[in-house]
């Protein structure tokens, strides 16, 4: 990376320019290292948090699962719970384990239980509030693989029943693409966004209960999704695949699922046009 | 991150104990964790197939699907003029109190067969399933009897409530 910015930077020093405007002195300095003309901040009292974190570890089985307790300087952490975890991972436990990748609530994978609430552990902003500790858990009623990690097998399983793509019985007349409306393409917003963290599935207790069984709201609102797409053609086998008392009807509408949706979605609202689509024949 | 997770797959790969089998309908000896008197507890994790197929789709049928859940929510939203139609009137209608208790009986019914299915699933605990079920239709029965007879021996539903709410 640094080889491929230097010849720019020496361009840009050696140019006339510079040489006249001295507001330009820095850019010789390398972007990674610190600048040590700047004036050194003052140091500010520790702010010291602690964190409860889930802890099971497949190495052990029998030994029960437990809490261990970290204590962090937030001061030098970053805002969101992920970071207090990655520090906590590489400056005091690297034992702790938990999935992350994108640290920008895209990718899904540091669903969690924060203080009793599903959410993304990088869009989770950590409580200043150094009085109590912030329990972290996994996503609950799951399998564990190891500490925050779930096993979300039987998740992608039902998410692949539902068939999520597009399924069409023939092309379209004129061998084009298949348009779509301002309109019909309006529907899926607000469905097309999930992530598949499994926040909202794992906070169903109709899921809790009969997650072998019951779909869950992430996947519903997926197979909404589709029945709702205009381009879709296979609407009635959808539906049918639905016509049976666990998948689809083990929803109460609790509405857990919209509660904590970390990406602001309704997957409750999904289900209940689902159930409309299923009696109207729509 | 990335070499502790090698070392867990590779682990549960190798140990019968391992919370995964991939072998279709592999059931693995339950460790106990956590203490034995807790609500449904678990058990071992059975996944159907390999972990890249999908859940199997039940057989549709409506009469457990759509047409189920439209059933119960024409009776739940029947119930509302029913329980309000004698009061306004001011007279008990006999006609009007059978409309009533039947839609009540069946309401019912269709109620706690939900809580049934939801709390009793077939695949785990079939006995007990199957005794909750019988048992929700001998009382249901009980229950449609007792307000028949209530109906024809007595002042009726309307009327019963009436003066239960005067004492």
């Amino acid at each position: 990376m640094a080889s491929f910015r230097q010849p720019a930077l020496r361009l840009l020093a050696s140019s006339s320019f510079r040489r006249a405007s001295p507001t330009v002195f820095n850019t010789t300095r390398s972007l990674a290292s610190i600048a040590t003309d700047a004036p050194t901040p003052a140091k500010k009292e520790p702010l010291l948090k602690k964190f409860t974190i889930y802890r099971w570890s497949p190495d052990e089985p029998t030994k029960k699962p437990h809490m261990q307790e970290y204590t962090l300087d937030l001061n030098e952490t970053g805002p969101m719970v992920l970071d207090a975890l990655i520090r906590i991972k590489n400056e005091l436990d690297p034992t702790l384990t938990f999935r992350r990748s994108c640290r920008e609530g895209i990718c899904g994978s540091c669903a969690m239980n924060i203080e009793g609430t599903n959410t993304l552990a990088c869009l989770c902003r950590i409580s200043r509030d150094t009085s109590q500790a912030t329990r972290i858990y996994p996503l609950p009623h799951m399998y564990i693989v190891k500490d925050l990690v779930p096993d979300l097998t039987n998740f992608y399983k039902q998410y692949k029943s539902i068939k999520p793509y597009l399924q069409r019985k023939e092309p379209t007349e004129d061998g084009k693409e298949i348009r779509q409306s301002k309109e019909e393409r309006k529907k899926l917003d607000g469905l097309y966004e999930c992530i598949l963290c499994a926040c909202c599935s794992t906070s169903c207790p109709s899921y809790w209960w009969n997650q072998e069984e019951y779909l869950g709201p992430a996947v519903l609102m997926q197979a909404y999704r589709w029945l709702a797409d205009s381009r879709d053609q296979m609407s009635g086998q959808r539906k049918d695949a639905l016509e049976n008392s666990m998948s689809l009807y083990r929803c109460h509408t609790i509405m857990n699922c919209a509660r904590t949706c970390p990406k602001g979605l309704n997957p409750g609202l999904a289900i209940a046009k689902i159930k409309k689509m299923m009696v109207v024949g729509a | 991150m990335a070499s502790t997770f090698r070392s867990t797959t590779r682990l549960l790969a190798s140990r019968p104990t391992s919370a995964i089998r991939l072998l279709p309908h592999t059931r693995v000896a339950a460790f106990h964790a956590s203490q034995r008197q807790q609500i449904l507890p678990p058990g071992p994790q059975v996944v159907q197939g390999t972990v890249n197929d999908p859940v199997p789709i039940p057989t549709p049928n409506a009469a457990h699907g759509s047409y189920h859940w439209a059933f119960e929510r024409l009776i739940a939203l029947g119930m509302v003029p029913l329980c309000v139609a004698p009061f306004a009137a001011g007279t008990a209608n006999p006609a009007l109190d059978a409309a009533l208790g039947t839609a009540l009986v069946l309401h019912s019914h269709i109620g706690f067969d939900a809580c049934v299915t939801d709390y009793f699933p077939k695949r785990q605990y079939p006995k007990l399933r199957s005794f909750m079920v019988w048992l929700l239709r001998g009382a249901t029965v009980t229950v449609a009897v007792g307000l028949f007879s209530f109906q024809t021996n007595d002042v009726g539903l309307t009327e019963g409530v009436k003066k239960m709410w005067k004492a």
